[in-house]
């Protein structure tokens, strides 16, 4: 079949398939907002807005590095206990540090210092675990989950890690401070997401994800470092959890086991809603950014109206997520077919 | 982290290993939910509390505390408790009432005391004792005070928490207090009883809603994310908040005057070791003990808020 | 050739001026093509010349765009979907759809089990099958399971599935790609036994002599034409070249240039044991084509693969260029300037659903690199080099690799290994599964590398490919070097008595010839 035309030709093609691929999910996200505004106009002020988007930066920040995990076929459920645990864990250090030398700026410097090594730790040891002593993501991670949420619980007596008021005054502003009236969880996110980014479609490493995810037998006859690779995906989300962590404490200054319930699922769906297949192989940081943001408007719409009954939010959820990859895979599939015509 | 993780097994294994040695004490098994949430927090703190009073008071009363993560583990563990450890009593507070009517009328059948808190059995005459904070009352006690603080046009909003019978009991209680007081209900929505879906359930309310008087949070969780989403938005002196249970913090804050919060409703987690007090004296006392002790929900304010305070609490 | 079936037997199957376009891209152009009961039709042509097409449209996955097809005498619309096997029309692909973890008799059995009731049949269905396997003179246990056997016996087992179904037209494509001389031998007897019964078997090879020595009929095919439908008695496998890729076919194998007899050793093996693998020893000039024959299973791709450092060796020593080379790891040799080409080129080689510049430059990603970024200018331009140098052809650089055909997609890989710029390749199967013409273009390739001063190892089972390549042809036989044959030695019966057991010894001594 292979009509032997020449290497000339088709480059343009490429960016316009590329533009195709992108516009499923966010034809979704422009359907949510007409939607949002249609049943209730404050949908679009600018202070619902500034929320809607505060609060998708914790999952998209972690669902940015659950793309890598996912498109190197693996996959991370310890997410949400792992958030719960750094939290819990900042707490009780920065609490101890006021306790010994006051409250200063250095105890949330110390807290944050304590998330990032706690992340990246945490991550290291889900890639540890899968890569060498060779057990199934699944498994592993759902193991980790269960350890992380019953160590929260323990640590807090089953009850809630509250944040010192001292500090919790001083690092109150990373999350209710704005600037140029974008709040610092926003552009902690939009770092993160550009940052991955460039890490997926511009590094070796995002290639070597997407290889690996692909088949990970061409990957190892590719000279690739499979075990490696695969590893660093791991520290990547616990990094990324970890960051979201730092946003996320100064909002209630407190830890739960309630903490980061289900975000492991939120963020999963996030990064499929986008167009990354859960299978691996393919990943897209653009695509999970805007599924963050689906996932926080249906909730958000759903607040905002009373024309559904409060039982059937569950289903509603569950319908636009649907709606939302079907969109995302029936227009890839639409666009294959015209090519084909 | 791994050390602590294995003194609490060392700890768990030496508990469950010394009543086997006095073989004539009167053993008690207490089944409760894990604690996955602040007010569960509170319930297993208490019930380790009564745990320790009541067996260092009474050396032949031995006390098995079991916690359990879903009805399905509750009723394995009440089957445990029965077969394993041939308790005398059972305190149970069930996860859902109807999944555990089996598992607990076997335990009645096999001879032993039942006490159930909070959540009471569709079939009562399994239970001996029936030891329940009220959801109705909760209800309609925070009714009145809203009643006290608004009036005709004064509107407001309510957080739920999971769609459960305890919600729905002390939703439906609150709205049959305010009827009539022409207060107006914006809108309700459900917070699960989490402070995060508290805080974001509100921010939406705010946004949406420009005239605020009063929120209903019905629990103190969500109460907390709550204070925070009205402080965020600037609007602390345009209403105030009332949530329900008990905590700690919130408790504190009553004492100390705080405007946003100026009442708390009582649905104690402490009732755990009122069941198991009153289950205690049924072998103690000359009499049996027998019927229902239904706690009130008293509105706590400035004035009473001392007594209901429990610092060492998590809750 | 079973001369039993004559012309004056009216046709099983037939297609009548097929033509069939993808899109605005016409594929065939008004094909006629029919087969006879007891008859082995053979369709041959170059990648590209629409045979794939063309047995999709007898079997029904794909619909023609005009004409019609013909089934026992009625003008009939073939169901899709492979249904068409319910009708006894029944397609053994190449790469051979059977499911891995089941049985043998779980897989004949595989979508119409007997039953009765709700209940599975077990025993009934492994009687059956046993009867089957022996019909077909094979012995393999139907409790086997499918990734325990070898892929000659995973073929006998599509066969008795075609034959469980009571195939009326058995068609082939390329069976005997994956199978070694001895195999190839045996599979023919079951073409033949089959025949024998009146199965009309459609056969697709790459492989001219297969074709001469077991078709009735040939077609030839070129760019979606028909070119002719001849008798094999009149044919010569020069003439069927001829007529597929249109020109004089003169050359197939390139001259050979002897390396230097001072030409520096840049490969050196010593006692190598690995998994599969014992006592290995070799030594491999700049400048030399060093092949490595024997049959399917013996050992060859095992020595490849221990010495880049993909399986750890238990003994022996590794030297390139005279420094020891302990790899544990691809990219180690890689850097030593030593590359592997397998010879699995969907499962290990490419990524089947990227384009063709990711799969060009992934195992060089490296070189591509400005600032600690991707410099996708420079992997274009290495895809516009590589795709001139090694004549890879794609409708679109965007296209999916794995719908590319395996001679665009062997040359693609051949491109990505040289990529690397290595000093010594290792060549597994490298014209596996591809037409004449790509062949001849790929045997010229490898002579120019060596030509260049590269040294080369070719590991293949067509013999005629590792002879007419070679300066020098390591014989393996069950993990072990059976020989080494050199200069006039290098002859078929000469590799088959090695490669059979029927000689042996003789290697210490001439290592490095």
């Amino acid at each position: 079949m292979t009509v032997s035309v020449p290497e000339t030709a088709a480059k343009p093609q490429k960016g316009f398939k590329l533009d195709f691929k992108t516009a499923g999910p966010l034809i979704a996200l422009i359907l949510l907002v007409i939607l949002g505004y249609s049943l209730n106009p404050a949908f679009l002020n600018e202070g619902n807005i500034t929320n809607l988007l505060t609060r998708s930066a914790f999952i998209g920040i972690i669902a940015v590095g659950a793309t890598f995990v996912i498109t190197a076929g693996g996959i991370d459920l310890s997410v949400g206990s792992m958030a719960a645990f750094i939290a819990g864990m900042m707490i009780i250090i920065m609490n101890s540090a006021v306790s010994s030398m006051g409250a200063s700026v250095w105890t949330v410097l110390l807290g944050v210092g304590c998330s990032l090594i706690l992340g990246i730790g945490a991550g290291y040891i889900n890639g540890f675990l899968t890569t060498k002593a060779k057990i199934e993501a699944f498994i592993v991670t759902l193991g980790t989950m269960g350890i992380y949420r019953s160590l929260v619980t323990y640590f807090a007596d089953g009850g809630t890690l509250s944040l010192n008021s001292g500090a919790r005054e001083i690092y109150r502003p990373v999350y209710y401070d704005s600037f140029l009236r974008v709040p610092y969880p926003v552009w902690v996110f939009i770092l993160v997401a550009v940052i991955g980014w460039i890490l997926m479609n511009r590094t070796a490493f995002g290639r070597y994800c997407m290889a690996i995810g692909s088949n990970e037998q061409v990957a190892r006859y590719s000279a690739i470092k499979v075990d490696r690779v695969r590893t660093w995906t791991y520290i990547l989300q616990g990094l990324c959890v970890s960051l979201a962590t730092i946003i996320y404490v100064p909002r209630l200054g407190s830890a739960s086991s309630a903490t980061g319930v289900l975000w492991e699922l939120e963020a999963i769906a996030a990064v499929i809603i986008g167009g990354t297949m859960l299978k691996g192989g393919y990943g897209r940081i653009g695509g999970t950014v805007i599924g963050a943001l689906i996932l926080t408007a249906i909730g958000n719409i759903l607040n905002l109206t009373d024309i559904i009954s409060n039982y059937l939010n569950g289903a509603v959820q569950g319908v636009i997520i649907v709606a939302a990859v079907y969109l995302q895979r029936g227009s890839f599939k639409r666009a294959v077919r015209k090519k084909a015509e | 982290m791994s050390i602590k993780t294995l003194t609490m097994a060392l700890v768990a294994t030496t508990a469950l290993a010394v009543p086997a040695l006095a073989q004539e004490k009167i053993k008690i098994g207490v089944s409760i939910p894990a604690a996955t949430h602040g007010w569960t927090g509170g319930l297993n703190y208490h019930a380790q509390e009564a745990e320790k009073r009541l067996e260092s008071t009474y050396s032949n009363i031995d006390i098995i505390l079991v916690t359990a993560d879903s009805p399905a583990d509750q009723a394995g563990d009440i089957e445990d408790l029965v077969s394993v450890q041939q308790i005398d009593a059972l305190v149970v507070l069930p996860f859902e009432s109807d999944p555990l009517v089996e598992p607990v009328r076997q335990a009645k059948a096999a001879g032993a005391f039942i006490t159930v808190v909070d959540r009471g059995l569709p079939d009562a005459s399994i239970q001996d004792v029936y030891v329940a904070g009220n959801n109705t009352e909760l209800g309609a006690t925070s009714a009145e005070y809203f009643k006290t603080r608004l009036g005709e046009g004064d509107n407001i909003v309510i957080l739920r928490g999971i769609p459960t019978v305890i919600d729905t009991e002390r939703f439906d209680a609150f709205m049959a207090g305010i009827e009539g007081s022409g207060i107006n209900v914006l809108d309700n929505q459900f917070a699960n009883w989490n402070r995060d879906d508290g805080f974001e359930v509100m921010q939406d309310f705010l946004s949406r809603f420009p005239d605020i008087d009063g929120v209903w949070a019905q629990d103190d969780d969500i109460a907390m994310g709550v204070v925070e989403a009205v402080r965020q938005a600037g609007r602390e002196g345009e209403m105030f908040i009332v949530g329900g249970a008990g905590m700690k913090d919130v408790i504190k804050g009553i004492m100390d005057g705080d405007e946003l919060i100026p009442v708390d409703v009582l649905y104690p987690p402490a009732m755990i070791a009122t069941a198991m007090d009153v289950t205690v004296a049924n072998f103690l006392s000359n009499g049996p003990v027998a019927g229902s002790y239904i706690l009130g929900a008293p509105l706590v304010t400035k004035d009473n808020a001392a007594q209901f305070y429990f610092p060492d609490s998590p809750f | 050739m079973s001369d039993a079936v004559s012309t004056s037997v009216p046709a099983i199957l037939s297609a009548n001026r097929i033509s069939k376009s993808f899109g605005d891209i016409p594929v065939l152009f008004s094909i006629d093509f029919d087969i006879r009961p007891g008859e082995v039709h053979a369709i041959i042509g170059e990648n590209g010349a629409g045979k794939s097409t063309l047995i999709k449209i007898l079997s029904g996955i794909e619909q023609p765009t005009s004409g019609s097809i013909t089934y026992d005498g009625k003008t009939v619309v073939l169901p899709p979907n492979g249904q068409a096997a319910a009708m006894g029309i029944v397609v053994i692909h190449q790469e051979l759809l059977l499911a891995e973890h089941l049985s043998v008799a779980d897989s004949i059995f595989l979508g119409r089990e007997l039953r009765s009731g709700p209940f599975l049949q077990l025993k009934e269905m492994r009687e059956k099958t046993r009867e089957i396997l022996a019909a077909l003179d094979v012995n393999i246990d139907p409790d086997a399971r499918i990734n325990t056997l070898s892929v000659a016996d995973k073929q006998m087992v599509e066969i008795a599935k075609a034959i469980s179904r009571d195939a009326r037209v058995i068609i082939m494509d390329e069976p005997t790609a994956v199978l070694s001389v001895a195999e190839t031998k045996t599979f023919f007897e079951q073409i033949r036994r089959l025949t024998a019964k009146g199965v009309a078997v459609i056969f697709i090879s790459h492989k001219l002599d297969e074709i001469m020595e077991l078709a009735d009929r040939v077609t030839v095919l070129r760019d979606g034409q028909l070119i002719a439908t001849v008798g094999t008695e009149n044919l010569t496998p020069d003439s069927i070249a001829q007529m597929m890729v249109g020109r004089e076919l003169s050359n197939l194998y390139p001259p050979k240039h002897e390396p230097d007899v001072d030409a520096e050793v840049l490969l050196s093996v010593r006692g190598l044991s690995a998994p599969g693998i014992s006592d290995i020893s070799f030594d491999l000039r700049r400048g030399e084509i060093l092949g490595f024959a024997g049959l399917i299973g013996s050992g060859r791709t095992a020595v490849a693969e221990a010495v880049v450092g993909l399986t750890r060796k238990t003994a022996g020593t590794v030297t390139v260029r005279g420094a020891p080379a302990d790899y544990t790891h691809v990219a180690q040799s890689l850097d030593a300037g030593l590359a592997y080409m397998t010879k699995d080129r969907k499962g290990r080689g490419l990524l089947l659903n990227a384009g063709l510049q990711p799969n060009l430059t992934l195992l060089t990603l490296k070189k591509h690199m400005k600032y600690g970024f991707l410099d996708g200018r420079s992997e274009e331009q290495a895809l516009d080099r590589a795709v001139r140098r090694f004549d890879v052809r794609a409708r679109d650089p965007s296209v999916a690799v794995g719908k590319l055909s395996g001679g665009n997609q062997q040359k693609l890989m051949l491109g990505k290994t040289m990529e690397s710029d290595p000093d010594i390749v290792i060549m597994d199967e490298p014209t596996r599964g591809i037409d004449v013409g790509t062949k001849q273009q790929i045997y010229h390739i490898i002579a120019a590398l060596a030509a260049e001063g590269k040294a080369i190892i070719v590991i293949s089972s067509e013999m005629q490919e590792v002879i007419g390549l070679s300066h020098r042809v390591v014989v393996m036989r069950q993990g072990r070097m059976a020989g080494v044959l050199e200069g006039a030695e290098i002859s078929e019966a000469e590799i088959m008595r090695y490669a059979a057991g029927i000689k042996q010894g003789g290697e210490n001594d001439r290592l490095s010839a």
